[in-house]
């Protein structure tokens, strides 16, 4: 299996390398990135070759490609990999727009390649024992979830000697797609998708700019509410909110509440908590499994036994379309039908 | 002079307002209530007398306490106020607005206090919380999170929590909770959307609601309702994120008993849920220790006025309002 990476505007490209390494079975034949220095910089960490251009890293037939550009610069990174037959697994949101998402799933179609969207939380271990327990039936008629995904402001490296990375795209309205809504609202809306097995009907957003005012310009406070087609409801606090010293990134969690009670399931709850001199503040060290092997080893199986991945494009595709959803109410102050 | 307490309603609430005023200076002298026998035996358990007649504890007491169900206050508010009595009315305020403006103002002609027991605003964790705020220590508020959740109330005689006309249902009897303290730590509401089971589904065995408000400041808000766990079960929880901080109270956070025996008795609930958090002093008490002082030393202000009884009305009927119609519902300039 030889596998390689376009860009490293976005840092999960490390975590993706780091797990692909780590198997035996996966050669990582190269990664490629447009921005020179940050493409070396990571090249030399994880002693990996480093191809002159996306080109270049393709002519070699990899058998797929992980896509961790910026948002809105998935689309020519998925055509040139569509077009020489290459597996795609593409960095969430899928695009910045529906045309965009809806391009690249129909780009992939018609080349044959398979198209995978990375939802990681559909392989966190609590997210999939949540699945299990609704597929009993136990928990019964869901009636609704209130869940958060919140982070930190995504503005990385300021005071390291790492400007160069160039990572603070998040905020950029053009590249991201706007701000804490496109960030965090995909993979809460992915997995409600999967827990309920239904699609979204209605969303509804309201959004603000009052939390880190005059240091960037979109939004960076949201609540979501979707309505999906069997009538369960669902709230999603996307919002920056976690400030720079909260003892992690931040953090995704959900409460489902249904006909027979509560279920409630905290992702990153696996944590203990170190309180160090060096830091001076308490922090926590997450122990828990890592949801992005699960999603690398499902791409790799895909490939392999030539059938879809557990997540396509369709899925990043229903994804953007509620987000642009949320943009839209958020500017019409009314709920907008899907 | 002793500051005669006239409590109506014999209730969970007439019961636990009983036991507040036991701990203050006042001195209960009377309870009425419908349903016999309780009256006498609450009568008996705070050394007061049972009344038959509504009328005659207006007449004797300084202050009428309203521990009644939601649809009743506005008639007992306008008794006592005609007869120049102080009030204490248990949340909501009155079932619609109409009513809660017209209580208003017939507290306003007859210069007799009204005080709307919002007891949220006096549970310790929700009063440190909204003093942080107004320190500043958060800076301005951006994001808050509300959770109340519980099961179904159970009352065994006459449920009229369960009878929307006379309750307004989950979203009216809990959430109101949390619509007042939102709009006390975020201001002025301007715009509420809503969710609920209760509309959806008719033969639902509870409710459950998520209600998102939109402060005037540009503040939003997300609200968790439920009477949808399975009993004894309520929890109760906290967010407040601010561009210079952020105050986090989540849910089961500060539980500090854990009891963990072999149930020997029938475990049943009670017939409402309370939130459990042992303290030296229960938050009931605590605000009618502050009740008290209001209405014995005019230089203390009320901190529930009955404008934030009427506001938290409007915003859960505009709850309710969206729920129903399936749109945003506008307060117009802000409630």
């Amino acid at each position: 299996m030889r596998l390689g990476l376009m860009s490293f505007a976005h840092l999960h490209a490390e975590s993706y390398i780091a797990a692909l390494l780590a198997m035996p079975d996966v050669e990582l034949i190269g990664v490629v990135d447009d921005n020179q220095q940050r493409g070396e910089h990571f090249a030399n960490l994880f002693k990996v070759r480093l191809f002159e251009d996306y080109t270049a890293l393709l002519r070699e037939k990899p058998d797929g490609v992980i896509i961790t550009s910026e948002n809105a610069r998935h689309l020519p990174l998925v055509e040139m990999a569509a077009a020489a037959g290459v597996a795609i697994l593409c960095e969430k949101p899928l695009a910045t727009t529906r045309e965009d998402a809806q391009k690249i799933v129909e780009i992939c179609q018609q080349a044959h390649v398979p198209l995978m969207t990375a939802f990681p939380m559909r392989f966190s271990s609590p997210a999939i024992e949540v699945k299990k327990l609704l597929a009993s039936g136990k928990a019964g008629a869901i009636w609704g979830c209130n869940s958060t995904n919140q982070g930190a402001l995504p503005i990385f490296h300021q005071q390291e000697n790492l400007a160069f990375l160039n990572r603070n795209w998040f905020t950029d309205k053009h590249l991201a797609g706007g701000g804490a809504v496109v960030d965090h609202v995909v993979h809460l809306a992915d997995l409600l998708r999967w827990f309920l097995g239904c699609e979204v009907t209605e969303v509804f957003a309201e959004t603000n700019t009052i939390l880190h005012a005059g240091q960037v310009e979109v939004e960076t406070g949201g609540l979501v509410m979707l309505t999906f087609e069997n009538g369960t409801f669902a709230s999603i606090d996307c919002s920056w909110s976690k400030p720079a010293y909260y003892p992690t990134w931040g953090g995704l969690k959900m409460e489902l509440v249904s006909e027979n009670g509560l279920i409630t399931m905290d992702a990153y709850k696996q944590i203990v908590t170190i309180y160090s001199h060096k830091t001076q503040r308490p922090q926590w060290g997450y122990w828990g499994s890592d949801a992005n092997y699960g999603l690398l080893r499902d791409f790799i199986s895909a490939i392999r036994e030539k059938r879809p991945p557990a997540i396509t494009g369709q899925d990043g595709y229903k994804a953007v379309e509620i987000v642009m959803a949320a943009y839209e109410s958020a500017q019409t102050g009314q709920p907008v039908k899907l | 002079m002793t500051l005669r307490i006239g409590i109506v309603g014999a209730g969970f609430m007439g019961s636990t307002h009983a036991a507040g005023w036991m701990q203050t200076p006042a001195k209960i002298i009377g309870i009425h209530a419908l349903h016999p026998p309780k009256p006498r035996q609450l009568a008996d358990t705070v050394r007061a007398e049972a009344y038959d007649s509504l009328d005659k504890l207006i007449a004797d007491c300084d202050v009428l306490d309203i521990c009644t169900p939601t649809h009743t206050h506005h008639d007992l508010v306008l008794k006592a106020a005609a007869a120049g009595k102080h009030i204490i009315c248990e949340k909501p305020l009155a079932r619609h607005v109409d009513q809660a403006q017209a209580m208003l103002k017939a507290c306003q002609t007859a210069r007799v206090k009204l005080l709307v027991a919002h007891v949220v605003r006096f549970f310790p964790e929700y009063a440190l919380a909204k003093t942080a705020v107004d320190r500043g220590d958060i800076g301005k508020v951006a994001v808050v999170r509300l959770t109340r959740c519980s099961y179904q109330p159970k009352l065994a005689h006459d449920n009229w929590y369960l009878d929307f006309e006379k309750s307004g249902g989950m979203m009216l009897d809990l959430m109101i909770h949390d619509f007042d303290y939102a709009r006390w730590v975020a201001g002025d509401v301007e715009s509420v959307f809503a969710k609920n089971v209760a509309f959806q589904k008719k033969d639902a065995p509870g409710d459950y609601a998520l209600v998102m408000l939109r402060h005037k400041n540009g503040a939003i808000s997300n609200i968790e309702g439920g009477w949808a766990y399975p009993p004894p079960m309520f929890r109760t929880g906290f967010e407040i994120a601010g561009d210079a901080g952020l105050i986090e109270h989540p849910a089961d956070s500060s539980v500090p008993l854990g009891v963990y025996l072999r149930q020997t008795g029938s475990g049943d609930a009670a017939e409402v849920g309370l939130p459990m958090s042992p303290l030296s002093e229960s938050p009931y008490t605590t605000q009618l220790r502050h009740f008290y002082e209001v209405l014995t030393n005019n230089a203390v202000p009320a901190r529930v006025l009955p404008e934030d009884g009427l506001a938290s009305l409007q915003i859960a009927l505009a709850a309710i309002e969206s729920a129903q119609t399936g749109k945003r519902v506008a307060l117009a300039g802000g409630i």
